[in-house]
């Protein structure tokens, strides 16, 4: 017999679990935003404690994928994110190897995802970070994100999926994660292989130790609260429900204070740190950062996460994001700092929204169509 | 025993679990898939009484019953 949800109001169970998610991602929101700042004082570009878009960029830059000068270093964030959502998906057995979702689609998803993170000139946790310096841009590149999310739950709304994955080897699960470990041992055995940027934000990191440090415990929080800088915004949308939204708001919150206690709060449009005020562009950019992220199932963060614990899609968006990184800066896509994006990065980014609504829209009316 | 007759649904996609709140109608709840359950931050369906099996479909990951402090899985 269908009850009209009497337990929520005399239970109260289910709100008690609410709560507790809210308080746990509140939390990890205020930890992120704080050890952000952190890596802005010990080294890393103001701003950009953390990127995970900037940082796959760096990474690329260093493995020689790219050639743009300012922008090469290996970072130890990422490997750390990735091997702290391993390390305690394993130790907690959450560790679920599965693939098998559209990797194709996913990966051209993460390829424009990138471009319009590069156009904006971060993703969506760096936005929050901008936002708790005082960047205003970013304030426009939220609204941009805000605008793709919404167009995203539309079609999610309408039947959107990219297909259910299947349980998989657990070779196939952990060799993502094995491959950050690699290189995090080639990079310190071997650094010369590498490339660093002598100037510019590549240039500019916290110490190997601390960043590595850093980016365990960010996984580690992620992991354990699911921590999506997509999935509030699109639960709010969607569901109506705030639970998610309150780990991004804790960390523009924590780096909001941060930022006024170690002096680096700016507010304002001009003369942010790596930053421009291309303002359609910085919308633009979001949008297709927003939608994508959506279309894939989270943030970029989230998806490092995911392919932490062993999710082989997770692994092949990730994959397209580092390739849409060496493509944006071979081909000039990617925004300059003050500047704003070049003509190439104008094209990309509007033929990235319009793939992107191309295979929304396909897929949505192949599901429909097999629903019946 | 109330609290015996909640049941919680998951579901491989979030349409998956709009489709379910739409066929059921009145007393589902969608919310986002309690983390004791799962790492995804999929939607889940909440309801109390019995399991509607008939409204289960390839797009129904699983379903679980509250046994005290417990989810239990009773369906996927």
């Amino acid at each position: 017999m269908k009850n009209p949800l009497r337990f929520h109001l005399h239970d109260g169970s289910v709100a008690d679990m609410k709560i507790s998610g809210k308080i746990a991602l509140a939390i990890s929101g205020a930890l992120i935003g704080v050890i952000s700042v952190v890596l802005v004082v010990f080294g890393n570009p103001a701003n950009m404690g953390f990127c995970i878009a900037c940082f796959l960029r760096d990474t690329a830059g260093a493995m020689h994928l790219h050639t743009a000068p300012i922008v090469e270093y290996v970072r130890p964030e990422i490997i750390g994110i990735v091997l702290g959502s391993f390390l305690i998906s394993v130790l907690r057995k959450d560790f679920n190897p599965h693939a098998g979702s559209s990797p194709v689609l996913r990966f051209i998803i993460g390829f424009i995802v990138m471009i319009g993170a590069l156009v904006f000139l971060g993703c969506p946790l760096r936005m929050v970070l901008r936002l708790g310096g005082g960047d205003l841009n970013a304030f426009v590149g939220l609204l941009g994100f805000i605008t793709g999310i919404a167009v995203g739950c539309a079609f999610l709304a309408n039947g959107f999926s990219l297909g259910r994955s299947y349980k998989a080897a657990r070779l196939e699960g952990a060799a993502f994660p094995a491959m950050t470990i690699l290189l995090f041992v080639v990079f310190m055995a071997a650094p010369s292989l590498f490339l660093f940027s002598e100037s510019g934000p590549g240039s500019m990191h916290a110490p190997v130790a601390l960043s590595l440090l850093a980016g365990l415990i960010v996984g580690l929080i992620s992991e354990r609260t699911r921590l999506c800088m997509a999935g509030g915004i699109r639960d709010i949308i969607l569901i109506r429900d705030f639970t998610l939204i309150s780990g991004f708001a804790a960390i523009f919150v924590f780096t909001l204070i941060g930022n006024l206690l170690a002096g680096n709060f700016h507010l304002g449009f001009a003369d942010q740190p790596v930053s421009h005020s291309a303002h359609l562009w910085n919308y633009l950019g979001m949008v297709a950062v927003g939608l994508g992220s959506v279309m894939l199932g989270g943030c970029p963060l989230r998806q490092l996460i995911l392919a932490g614990e062993g999710s082989g899609d997770s692994a092949v968006a990730v994959l397209g994001m580092i390739a849409g990184a060496a493509f944006a800066h071979n081909f000039s896509l990617a925004s300059s700092a003050n500047a704003g994006p070049g003509l190439n990065g104008k094209i990309a980014t509007v033929a990235g929204i319009l793939v992107l609504l191309a295979i929304a829209a396909i897929v949505t009316y192949n599901n429909r169509r097999k629903d019946g | 025993m109330e609290s015996e007759d909640q049941k919680v649904i998951t579901f491989h996609s979030h349409y998956g679990a709009l489709l379910f709140k739409r066929r059921y109608g009145q007393g589902c709840l969608l919310r986002p898939v309690p983390r004791s359950l799962s790492s995804s931050c999929g939607t889940a369906a909440f309801i109390t009484g019995s399991l509607p099996i008939e409204l289960l479909d390839e797009n129904t990951e699983a379903a679980y019953e509250r046994k005290g402090d417990e989810w239990v899985r009773i369906y996927g």
